[in-house]
C-alpha cells in the first residue's frame, strides 16, 4: 500500500510539473500582452514628453503636437490622452511613432472646449 | 495517506514555481507613461503699455493718427477710415508652450452711427505700428474676415469679438498675426463710428483684450 502511494504521488507531480511548464510554454509564444507575464520592462528613451494644443475661434480642442519623441522609440504606439479636471478622460488616440521619432501631431479626439481640458497622460509601448 | 498528501502538495508547489519563472523570460518590452499638468489663467491687457492702436483715413493718405484718443471707422467712398488695434502679449508671461483657452477682444463705441452699421474684423498678418497710414495700410497683408460688429446706435456701449484662435496663434510664434483691421466696405453712405483708443483718458473707453489661457 506504501509503494502505491508513492508511486501515485510520484506520478501526481510529474503530471502536474508538465502541465505547468507547458502553459508557461504558451506563454512565451503565444502571447503578445504586455500582462501576461512579468516581462523585462524598460523604456525606449522616454524622460518625459511636452505637448502643444491648438483650438479653434470657438475654443474648442483641435490638435495637440507632441514633441521631443526619442528615435529610440521609432515603431513603438504613443497614445496621448486628454484629461479633465478630475483625472476624467476627454478623449483619447494613438499612433505608430515614425523613424526618427520627433514631432507627432494627433487630432481627431471630438469637440473638446480647452476649458475643460487640464492636462495630458502619456504612454509609449511597444516591443 | 498523509505522505500522499504531501506528495500531492510538494508536487503542486514545484509547478507552480516553474511556471512563474518560465514567464520571467517572456520578452523584453519598452513602457514609458507620464502626465502633464496644465495651469489655468486669466490676463487682461489695456492702455497704452500693452496696446497699439490707430487709424488711418482715404481722404488724407499721409496722415498718421497713432496718439488719437478714438478709433474712427467709415464707408463713404473716397473717404473710408478704418481702425487698427493689437495687444503685446508679454506682460502676461505666457509661454509658448501655452495657448488661449478664449480670447474676447472690447471696443468701446464712444461715438455710435446714426445707423446701424456691420463692420468686419480682419486680422493683420504684417506688422504696422502707430505711424501707419492710408498708403501704408494698402501694403499690409490681411486675413479673412472672421467676425463682424453691429454697432447699433447708441453710443457708450461696449462691443465684443471672440479671438481665440488668433491669440492661441500668436502665444505660439509671436509673428502670427498683428491684431485687427476694423472696417466697412466701401458704400455711399456717410456715416462714422468712434471708437475709444489706448490713448482715451477714460480707461473703459480703451480697447481690451481678456485672454483666458494655459500653460
Amino acid at each position: 500500500m506504501k509503494l502505491l502511494a508513492k508511486i501515485l504521488g510520484l506520478a501526481l507531480a510529474v503530471a502536474a510539473t508538465f502541465a505547468a511548464c507547458g502553459a508557461a510554454a504558451s506563454l512565451a509564444l503565444g502571447s503578445q500582452a504586455l500582462s501576461a507575464g512579468n516581462a523585462s520592462v524598460t523604456t525606449c528613451g522616454v524622460a518625459s514628453l511636452s505637448t502643444t494644443r491648438s483650438v479653434d475661434n470657438s475654443g474648442n480642442f483641435t490638435q495637440i503636437v507632441v514633441s521631443s519623441v526619442p528615435a529610440a522609440c521609432a515603431g513603438e504606439t504613443l497614445s496621448v490622452t486628454l484629461v479633465n479636471g478630475s483625472g476624467g478622460p476627454l478623449g483619447s488616440s494613438s499612433a505608430v511613432v515614425p523613424a526618427g521619432g520627433g514631432a507627432m501631431t494627433f487630432s481627431g479626439f471630438g469637440t473638446v472646449s480647452a476649458t475643460s481640458l487640464m492636462g495630458f497622460e502619456y504612454a509609449v509601448a511597444g516591443a | 495517506m498523509q505522505r500522499l498528501v504531501l506528495i500531492f502538495a510538494i508536487a503542486i508547489a514545484a509547478s507552480t514555481s516553474i511556471a512563474y519563472a518560465a514567464s520571467l523570460n517572456v520578452g523584453s518590452w519598452h513602457l514609458w507613461a507620464g502626465a502633464q499638468t496644465l495651469t489655468k489663467a486669466t490676463c487682461t491687457l489695456s492702455g497704452t503699455t500693452s496696446t497699439t492702436d490707430t487709424y488711418v483715413d482715404e481722404k488724407n493718405p499721409a496722415t498718421t493718427a497713432g496718439g488719437s484718443t478714438t478709433l474712427s471707422v467709415g464707408p463713404k467712398t473716397g473717404q473710408r477710415t478704418w481702425a487698427f488695434v493689437r495687444f503685446d502679449l508679454s506682460s502676461c508671461s505666457i509661454p509658448a508652450t501655452g495657448g488661449a483657452d478664449s480670447a474676447t477682444l472690447n471696443l468701446r463705441i464712444t461715438t455710435a452711427p446714426a445707423s446701424t452699421r456691420t463692420l468686419d474684423v480682419t486680422p493683420v498678418l504684417s506688422t504696422w505700428d502707430g505711424t501707419l497710414t492710408w498708403t501704408g495700410a494698402q501694403a499690409l497683408t490681411y486675413g479673412s474676415n472672421f467676425a463682424t460688429i453691429t454697432t447699433g446706435t447708441t453710443s457708450n456701449v461696449t462691443k465684443s469679438v471672440t479671438v481665440t484662435a488668433d491669440i492661441d496663434a500668436l502665444i505660439k510664434n509671436g509673428g502670427a498675426n498683428f491684431g485687427w483691421r476694423i472696417s466697412e466696405a466701401s458704400s455711399v453712405t456717410n456715416v462714422t463710428t468712434l471708437f475709444g483708443s489706448a490713448e482715451n483718458a477714460t480707461a473703459g473707453n480703451q480697447p481690451q483684450l481678456v485672454v483666458s489661457y494655459e500653460k
